[in-house]
C-alpha cells in the first residue's frame, strides 16, 4: 500500500515538475523580454511549442545511427528518475543514505545522453556542439561537487538521520553553523553554486554547446519533431531539479510549520513554497544573467571554471571546515 | 598536409545559416576548435542588376541603385549620381551638397547602431542587439519624416536632390542628436568600450592587421580598424566635406592602442556615430540657401544626359568603407551603355577570411559581423555553363584574355596590349 502511495506520489510530482518548468520556461521569457523593452511571447508559449512539436514530423538524418533516436527517450528517463531523487521542499521520494552521489551521477547523465545524441546525428554542427558539452561538462562539475560534498559533511556533525543524503539539508542547513567564518564560506559557496547552475541550463556565459549563431543549435541542431519535443522538457527539468538543488542546500525552509499544516496539505504548501524559491533562484541565475552578458569562448569558459570558480570553492569549503579542522581558536 | 588531414572537418558556414544576414557561404577547414582553412563562395544573392540596368534610362537607374541594399540605399543612388555627374559634367547647387550630407550621415549613423546590436547578437548579448535597435528606430524615423520612406528615401537626384531640409526636419532633427548624445551614446559606449564580457568576446578576435588590411584592400571601418588613414570623405575631399572638417576616424583616439581585432572595429564604429552627428550639426549651420536640383526638369535632364558621352566614376564614403561606380555612356542612348560598382563588403569578405585563419570556431559570426557584410550589394554578376554543368577554374591570365576579348567586342577601335602586372591575387595561395 505505501509503495502504491509512493508511485502515485512520483507520478503526481512528475507532472506537476513537467507543468512548473515549461511554466518557468513562459516566465523566463516573458521577464528577459521585457528587460530587453520587448513584448515577449504568451505566458504558455513553451506549452503551445511542445504540443506543436510533439505533433510534427520527426527528421531522421541518413546519416544518424539508432543511438540518434534514444537519446531523446533516455534523457527524459533519465530527468524522470532524477525526480526521485530531487528535494522538492520535502525530502525526496525514494531518498535513502549517500542518495547525493545518485543525485549528481544522473544530473550528468542528461548532459551525457545530450552528448551521444548529438554524436550520433552525423552532422559536423552537432559534433562540434558535442565536443563543446564534453568539455564544459568536466570543468562544470568539480567546482560543484567540491562544495556540496564539503556542505554534507560539515552538517553531518550537526547530528543528521542520514549522512550525506538529500533529506538532511531540511534537517540542518549550513546558516545553524552560525560562525562569521561559516558564514562568509557559505556565501562564497552560495556564489558558486549559481555560477555551476548558469552553467548547467547553458545561458549567458555558457550557452557555449548550443551556440545558436555559432552553431545553429549545436547539440540540438539536427532534432525535430518529438525527439525535439523530449529533449526540450527534459531540458527544463534538468533546469528545475538544478535550481531545485541550490534551493536545498542554500533556502530549505518551509512555510508549513509557520502555517501550522500537517499531512498533505502541508506537503502542497511546502512544494508551492519551494517552486516559488526556485523560480527567485533561477530569475537570478537564468532570466538575469541571460540578459546581461554575453556568450564566451570555450577556451574562457574552461579557464573560468579552472582558474576562478574552482578555488573559490576551495576557499569556501575550507572557511566552512576550519572550526573544526581546530586550526585557529 | 596528407598525413594530418584526416583529422580536419570541413564545415560549412552558409549559405543559410543564423549567423548570417544574407546567403553567402564560408567553408572552414577546422581541426577542433582551431580554423585551418576559410574558403568563401559568393553568388548566392543575384538579382541580375546590371542586366537589368541596361533596359532603364538613367533616372529610372537612380531607383533601382536605391533597391541594391537597403541598408545602403542612400550611398548607391549617391554614388551612381556622382558618376553620371562626372560623366556628364553637371555641376551640383551647394545646397544639395549639404543636403546629401545630411542623409548620407543618418544613413551612417542609422547602419552603424544596426551593426552595432548584430555584432551583440552574435556573441549572444541579445541585450545589446534589441536596445541598440530600438535606439535606431529613432532616426529611421527622421529618414522616414524626410524622404517618405525607412528604407528607401529617395533624396537623390542627378545633378542635386529631390527633396529639400525644411524648418520642421532641423527640429527633428536638432532633437534627435540631443537623444542620442544624452541617452543612447553613453549606453552604447558602455557596452562598446567597457563591457567585460564584450571585451572578453572581441578582444584579440578577427585580427586582421595592417599590411594584411592594404594588401587586400580593406575598406572603411574594417581598414580604420586596422590603423589605415583611408576614408574617400577625406582623402578625396569629396564634395563640401572638407568644409565640415572630416577626418578618418582610428582606434587609437578612443583606446590609445590600435589592434586591428572585431573590437577595434566596433571602437571605430562607435566614434563615426559621433562624428556624423557633429557633422550633420556642422552641415545644418552652415547650409546656404539656393536651388536643390541643377536641372530642374527630368525630361530636360534626360535629354542632356542623352547627349553625353564619355564615362565617369563616382566615389563615396559608405557606411561599409569605399563605394565606386562607374558609368559609360553612349551617344544616343538614354541608358548607360556599362553601369559597374565596386563594394565595399568584397574586398573586406577576404581580408575577414584571411584573418579567421588560427582563430577559434566561436570567432566566425562575430568577425563575420563585424565588417558587417552587405551581399546583396556584393553579389551582381554570376558565370554559369549550363549546357555542361562543368566546373573550370580561371586564372588571371584566362580572365584577362576573356576582358580583352569582350573590350574588343564592344569597342574594336581600342589598341593594345595589356600584360599580367604584379603577383595577381593575393588571395590565390591562401584559398
Amino acid at each position: 500500500m505505501n509503495l502504491l502511495y509512493t508511485t502515485l506520489g512520483f507520478i503526481g510530482i512528475y507532472l506537476y515538475v513537467s507543468f512548473a518548468s515549461l511554466l518557468w520556461e513562459g516566465i523566463d521569457r516573458k521577464l528577459v523580454a521585457r528587460m530587453q523593452r520587448r513584448m515577449g511571447p504568451p505566458l504558455l508559449q513553451p506549452f503551445y511549442d511542445f504540443l506543436k512539436m510533439v505533433s510534427k514530423e520527426s527528421i531522421i538524418p541518413r546519416d544518424s545511427n539508432k543511438l540518434f533516436e534514444l537519446a531523446p527517450v533516455f534523457a527524459l528517463a533519465a530527468a524522470i528518475a532524477l525526480l526521485a531523487y530531487t528535494p522538492l521542499g520535502f525530502g525526496p521520494l525514494f531518498g535513502t543514505r549517500g542518495d547525493i552521489i545518485l543525485f549528481i551521477y544522473l544530473l550528468t547523465l542528461i548532459g551525457f545522453i545530450r552528448v551521444l545524441g548529438a554524436a550520433s546525428s552525423g552532422s559536423p554542427y552537432a559534433q562540434i556542439g558535442a565536443q563543446r558539452e564534453m568539455i564544459i561538462l568536466v570543468s562544470r562539475e568539480a567546482p560543484m561537487m567540491l562544495g556540496i560534498f564539503t556542505i554534507m559533511w560539515r552538517i553531518r556533525d550537526l547530528g543528521v538521520s542520514k549522512p550525506f543524503s538529500l533529506r538532511a539539508l531540511y534537517e540542518h542547513n549550513i546558516w545553524e553553523i552560525g560562525t562569521p567564518m561559516s558564514i562568509i564560506g557559505a556565501l562564497i559557496l552560495l556564489f558558486v553554486f549559481m555560477a555551476w547552475l548558469a552553467s548547467e541550463i547553458e545561458v549567458g556565459f555558457f550557452d557555449i554547446p548550443e551556440a545558436e549563431t555559432e552553431l545553429a543549435e549545436g547539440t540540438m541542431a539536427e532534432y525535430s519533431g518529438r525527439h525535439l519535443a523530449l529533449f526540450e522538457l527534459a531540458n527544463a527539468i534538468k533546469a528545475f531539479v538544478s535550481a531545485s538543488l541550490v534551493v536545498a542546500v542554500f533556502f530549505p525552509w518551509g512555510v508549513s510549520g509557520y502555517l501550522g499544516l500537517t499531512g498533505l496539505p502541508a506537503v502542497i504548501a511546502d512544494l508551492l513554497f519551494h517552486t516559488l524559491k526556485v523560480f527567485a533562484v533561477l530569475f537570478v541565475s537564468m532570466s538575469i544573467f541571460r540578459a546581461v552578458s554575453g556568450r564566451l569562448r570555450i577556451t574562457q569558459a574552461v579557464n573560468m571554471f579552472w582558474t576562478r570558480l574552482l578555488p573559490a570553492s576551495i576557499v569556501g569549503a575550507l572557511l566552512l571546515v576550519i572550526d573544526t579542522l581546530g586550526v585557529i581558536a | 598536409m596528407t598525413g594530418k588531414l584526416e583529422y580536419w572537418v570541413k564545415v560549412p558556414v552558409g549559405p543559410i545559416h543564423p549567423a548570417l544576414e544574407e546567403p553567402e557561404k564560408f567553408i572552414i577547414t577546422i581541426d577542433g576548435e582551431r580554423i585551418i582553412n576559410v574558403d568563401v563562395k559568393l553568388g548566392y544573392n543575384l538579382r541580375g542588376i546590371e542586366w537589368i540596368a541596361m533596359r532603364r534610362n538613367y533616372i529610372q537607374i537612380l531607383y533601382l541603385a536605391e533597391r541594391m541594399c537597403g541598408i545602403c540605399s542612400f550611398s548607391h543612388n549617391h554614388t551612381y549620381s556622382r558618376a553620371v555627374e562626372e560623366m556628364a559634367g553637371i555641376e551640383v547647387p551647394e545646397r544639395a551638397e549639404y543636403i546629401r550630407v545630411i542623409v548620407g550621415e543618418l544613413e551612417r549613423i542609422h547602419s552603424h547602431l544596426l551593426n552595432l546590436g548584430v555584432v551583440g547578437h552574435a556573441i549572444g548579448y541579445d541585450t545589446v542587439l534589441h536596445l541598440s535597435w530600438l535606439a535606431r528606430e529613432r532616426v529611421m524615423d527622421i529618414l522616414e519624416a524626410m524622404g517618405g520612406n525607412r528604407v528607401n528615401y529617395a533624396v537623390n537626384m542627378i545633378g542635386g536632390v529631390r527633396r529639400d531640409i525644411e524648418e520642421k526636419h532641423v527640429r527633428a532633427i536638432t532633437d534627435m542628436i540631443e537623444y542620442y548624445r544624452e541617452e543612447v551614446m553613453p549606453k552604447i559606449e558602455e557596452v562598446f568600450l567597457y563591457d567585460p564580457t564584450v571585451e572578453a568576446r572581441l578582444r584579440d578576435s578577427g585580427v586582421i592587421p595592417k599590411r594584411i588590411a592594404v594588401e587586400y584592400s580593406a575598406q572603411g571601418p574594417t581598414a580604420r580598424g586596422s590603423g589605415v588613414k583611408k576614408d574617400v570623405r577625406y582623402n578625396e575631399r569629396l564634395g563640401v566635406y572638407p568644409d565640415l572638417g572630416v577626418k578618418p576616424i582610428t582606434p587609437k583616439e578612443f583606446t590609445g592602442i590600435v589592434k586591428g581585432d572585431v573590437f577595434d572595429r566596433m571602437v571605430v564604429r562607435v566614434g563615426e556615430v559621433w562624428q556624423s552627428m557633429e557633422l550633420i550639426e556642422r552641415a545644418i549651420d552652415q547650409m546656404p540657401e539656393g536651388k536643390i536640383k541643377a536641372v530642374p526638369k527630368d525630361n530636360a535632364l534626360l535629354f542632356q544626359l542623352k547627349k553625353a558621352e564619355g564615362e565617369g566614376i563616382g566615389r563615396y564614403e559608405a557606411p561599409r568603407g569605399e563605394l565606386i561606380h562607374y558609368v559609360m555612356a553612349e551617344k544616343g542612348r538614354d541608358g548607360p551603355a556599362r553601369w559597374k560598382m565596386r563594394e565595399p563588403t568584397f574586398p573586406n569578405l577576404f581580408a575577414i577570411a584571411r584573418a579567421l585563419v588560427g582563430e577559434q570556431v566561436a570567432d566566425v559570426p562575430v568577425a563575420i559581423a563585424s565588417i558587417d557584410p552587405c551581399l546583396s550589394c556584393t553579389d551582381r554578376v554570376a558565370v554559369v555553363d549550363a549546357n555542361t554543368g562543368k566546373k573550370t577554374v580561371l586564372t588571371e591570365k584566362d580572365l584577362l584574355k576573356l576582358s580583352i576579348e569582350k573590350t574588343k567586342d564592344l569597342n574594336p577601335k581600342i589598341r593594345g596590349k595589356p600584360e599580367v602586372v604584379g603577383i595577381g591575387c593575393p588571395r590565390g595561395d591562401v584559398l
